[in-house]
């Protein structure tokens, strides 16, 4: 079972998975953070392997956003030791794992431009040739399911399209780890299954995908592990 | 009745292309166009920087900043007009009476709009705008381009603001420019002079002039912004 890949501050540090091995793509040995004098959380020995999909849940205020935007690079720990995909660090964030880690925000930012244009912005970033970006940006609109909104504005997209071009936005990007906050929080029955599809394809191709969420239609998939972030300590559930 | 005698009189010298009157015309588009380009770069930047650096005293340039939209621009034409005068220590430089020194008081009349809608628009532009763009991999300087295109429509709605206010105002022209005829006389100034000779179809002419280009101006505004701006 692949809870037993995964310890944390509940259980001893003792346990095999403790330690970083190969198949993990990220190793979190401690990590905390505090707001003023109240800790949020404490984890210890979670390990994260690629082609899985985990749930992070969680009452709301546990940390569970904030967990995301850490791992993203996005917002500081206090204490930060960990191991991405064969590199380490004691303190400070490397910034080129953001090359590889990607945090789809919750209520995603779409530029202010096309459906194209946004999902060509990181391949553009990445100094990606125009042509193989082409390829690439095809590619993603296709997977997302929005080949007629190539051109659209995103203003004029549905919840569940932005969502959808969010994720595409992402994929394009190959990432090793992907951190997706609440994807399904703001969509209606039939938007919700799209979602859980294309995540579910990322695990497919060998991805580690964490999100952060309470729907059962995710947390029930089957394979899924589910993290519970509860009174500042991570539990496999 | 005479307004509206001099109403028709206006409009045939519009119609009929008046030199003199289209002179005028001509004179202020250059002179605020000079100065908006002027203004712009530097005005956009300090805005942009004001957003995002936190430095000592930043507080209070912006309230310097935010009163300098209200500051009478004619306390601008004051101290342009002692530091250009011949006496002033700009005064070897001659600029006084000159569509330079036109430009140079529009410009910093416009400065302070401009910069205050960009440090807004950046300002209110959510946090989530620039970590999207870090997330997906952009540099810190590259998130920062990206925020400020994502909110281009606020900063231009500034800039015809700017341009509102500059093409408008009197004060500043009248006193560094002097209201030459073919040289410095500008749309305000001459009919402000028009009118003070109690001749009033250039006044309504030019009146009508400056109207019709706020007309274009806030069309050709909503037409860009487009998609931009719908919800």
């Amino acid at each position: 079972m692949t809870a037993a890949k995964i310890s944390t501050t509940a259980l001893p540090t003792a346990l095999p998975t403790a330690m970083p091995n190969n198949e993990s793509m990220l190793f979190i040995k401690r990590l905390t953070k505090s707001f003023g004098e109240r800790q949020l959380f404490a984890i210890n020995n979670l390990s994260l392997r690629p082609g899985t999909l985990y749930v992070l849940t969680g009452d709301n205020g546990s940390g569970k956003t904030t967990l995301l935007r850490i791992l993203a690079g996005l917002e500081p720990a206090d204490t930060l030791d960990m191991t991405f995909a064969g590199t380490s660090t004691t303190a400070v964030y490397p910034p080129e794992w953001r090359q590889h880690i990607i945090h789809v925000h919750q209520h995603p930012y779409l530029f202010q431009s096309n459906v194209e244009a946004n999902v060509a912005y990181g391949l553009i970033m990445r100094k990606v040739p125009a042509a193989t970006r082409d390829v690439l940006v095809s590619e993603a609109i296709h997977w997302a399911g929005l080949d007629a909104r190539r051109g659209v504005p995103p203003k004029r997209l549905s919840g569940g399209e932005r969502q959808r071009l969010a994720l595409a936005r992402a994929k394009v990007l190959e990432p090793k780890l992907l951190l997706v906050d609440e994807p399904t929080a703001n969509l209606d029955r039939h938007a919700r299954p799209q979602i859980v599809l294309l995540l579910q394809n990322m695990v497919a191709a060998q991805r580690t995908v964490v999100v952060a969420c309470h729907d059962r239609e995710i947390i029930d998939l089957p394979g899924v592990v589910r993290l519970d972030l509860t009174d500042g300590a991570l539990t496999t559930a | 009745m005479e307004l509206w005698a001099a109403t028709q009189e206006a409009l045939r010298m519009l119609f009929t292309g008046d030199p003199e009157l289209w002179g005028v015309v001509w004179i202020s588009l250059k002179v605020s166009g000079m100065a908006l380009l002027i203004a712009t770069p530097v005005a956009v930047l300090s805005g942009f920087v004001l957003a995002t650096v936190s430095f000592p005293g930043r507080r209070a340039v912006v309230v310097i900043l935010q009163s300098f939209l209200s500051f009478p621009t004619v306390v601008v034409g004051l101290v342009l007009y002692v530091l250009l005068a011949r006496s002033g220590p700009l005064g070897e430089l001659g600029l006084l009476y000159t569509q330079t020194a036109m430009i140079l008081g529009q410009a910093i009349i416009a400065f302070p709009v401009l910069a205050a809608f960009t440090l807004a628009s950046v300002q209110g532009a959510d946090r989530i705008v620039h970590e999207t763009a870090v997330s997906l991999g952009a540099s810190p300087s590259r998130a920062a381009l990206t925020t400020l295109f994502e909110v281009r429509f606020a900063v231009m709605a500034g800039l015809f603001n700017g341009f509102g206010r500059v093409i408008s105002e009197v004060g500043c022209a009248m006193m560094v420019g002097g209201n030459i005829a073919g040289s410095t006389r500008n749309i305000p100034t001459a009919i402000s002079l028009e009118t003070a000779k109690g001749e009033f179809s250039q006044g309504i002419a030019l009146g009508i002039v400056l109207i019709v280009m706020a007309l274009v101006i806030n069309g050709a505004f909503h037409t860009l912004q487009g998609e931009g701006q719908l919800k």
